[in-house]
């Protein structure tokens, strides 16, 4: 068997069907978050542990799967972010693979890459369908005093963003983290199509 | 998420449109609101919206899904109503706040927006069975595989709940806490969290020989357990939309 690079189309079977399980830890860790009455929505651990398990391709894909099945099954509003899931899942794809992460300390630039990303191609979206808001109450008090003193509308929405996002994100990717480095080696084999053992 | 999709069974016209054509629908309903923004043309595309979801016999079941979209509308209507950048013209004064009539008309623009939003997502995932929905984009050439992750995270989630309640009594058991100050709560996400995803990534294994041994990685041509296709006036709709479409962007780019 040949060694695959990380932008490989032929997914193996246990890659494709580690999808569905990371739609539902999304799903599972914002269902905490709520019943411990975190400040955070952590609902996309899921697609974070699916791109550190199986590359960019497979995260990318959980991601906007994800937003689209949340949209036929809890809010229609998620089909709109399908775009920044599944970016969220590409970034912590590539930059897994290229060893951010390795330690801790990497993990938390991950995470912090990963909330300035999401919430950069968050902002035109925001713009475009709600007018610069993020529909949380912090993240919209913010916006609305940056627009108050006349600062420009994509700074205030990208503002908005980002306190909403870059917490969210590293808090995300530091859970991802911590649970990928406590797997059995014998699970986290089983997606890593650069080995050759052990591939269904 | 709860059990299920929001799909409702009925017998109504808009359940006999193909799936294809509804999704259509959606995008065309929502892009044209952002192509004419004036508010008649908004309000008008709403009413279009709500008679579908009316044909349907559905209109009940709106209003749920509405409701999750409420905070975002207060904001919308908080934040653009009262700081819109623009403040020119003084509409009326409550107490000493002032309002202006820019900030209010851009909100109940992007207001109206958002309801024709919901209500156009509405009218596809209350009148269409997922199952139906995947078929046809299989049928238009999508990967069967893509077709079963997208119809198996459906079987999977109340699976996964189920054994979620399992796992936080476990814990519980065991002496977790879920109430009290802010560390303890968050001492206990990742006690909760990390059974349920060793359990589900462990049951993947399982699942993916249980599959291969089906041949899913088959490459011979995929056949359908319902051959005939009991959809209708799916030709109709498509060529309607298409000249609705068209017709806005001309009106968009010539008036």
């Amino acid at each position: 068997m040949t060694k695959q690079s990380m932008w490989s189309l032929k997914f193996s079977t246990a890659a494709l069907v580690l999808i569905p399980a990371a739609i539902g830890i999304n799903y599972l860790g914002k269902l905490f978050a709520e019943l411990l009455r975190l400040p955070l929505w952590l609902d996309s651990i899921g697609t974070v542990l699916s791109s550190m398990l199986a590359g960019p391709i497979i995260g990318a894909l959980t991601g906007i799967i994800n937003n689209i099945i949340y949209g036929f099954t809890a809010s229609p509003i998620s089909f709109v972010y399908a775009i920044t899931s599944g970016v969220i899942g590409l970034v912590v794809g590539i930059m897994a693979n290229k060893g951010w992460i390795a330690s801790i300390g990497r993990a938390l630039v991950l995470g912090l890459v990963v909330g300035v990303i999401a919430a950069t191609v968050s902002t035109p979206l925001n713009i475009l369908f709600w007018g610069g808001q993020t529909g949380n109450i912090w993240g919209d008090a913010l916006f609305a005093t940056m627009i108050t003193h006349d600062l420009p509308l994509w700074l205030a929405s990208f503002a908005d963003s980002l306190v909403v996002d870059v917490p969210d994100k590293i808090a995300t990717v530091l859970v991802g983290f911590l649970i990928f480095k406590n797997l059995p080696k014998n699970l986290t084999r089983m997606y890593d199509s650069r080995s050759e053992i052990d591939r269904l | 998420m709860k059990n299920g999709t929001f799909y409702v069974e009925k017998a109504s016209i808009v359940h006999d449109v193909d799936p294809l054509s509804k999704l259509l629908f959606v995008f065309v309903s929502v892009g044209v609101t952002y192509i004419l923004s004036t508010h008649s043309f908004v309000l008008g595309v709403l009413a279009i919206t709500l008679l579908v979801l009316l044909l349907g016999k559905v209109l009940q079941y709106i209003f749920p899904i509405i409701g999750l979209s409420l905070v975002l509308i207060f904001s919308i209507i908080i934040v653009q109503g009262f700081f819109h950048p623009d403040r020119s013209t003084l509409w009326f004064t409550i107490g000493s706040v002032p309002i202006y009539k820019e900030g209010f008309s851009y909100a109940l623009l992007l207001t109206l927006r958002v309801l024709n939003m919901v209500c156009a997502f509405g009218v596809l995932i209350l009148t269409t069975k997922p199952d139906d929905l995947v078929q046809s984009l299989i049928r238009k050439g999508m990967s069967p595989k893509i077709g079963y992750v997208l119809l198996s995270v459906l079987q999977i989630l109340p699976q996964m709940l189920a054994v979620t309640g399992k796992i936080t009594d476990a814990q519980r058991s065991r002496g977790m806490e879920t109430e009290g100050g802010f560390i303890t709560r968050v001492k206990s996400f990742i006690p909760l969290l990390t059974p349920v995803v060793l359990n589900s990534i462990n049951d993947t294994r399982d699942r993916s020989i249980a599959l291969e041994i089906r041949g899913f990685n088959s490459t011979s041509e995929r056949t359908f357990l319902h051959e005939t296709n009991h959809f209708k006036y799916g030709f109709v709709i498509k060529v309607l939309l298409a000249v609705s479409l068209a017709a806005v962007i001309a009106w968009r780019i010539f008036i």
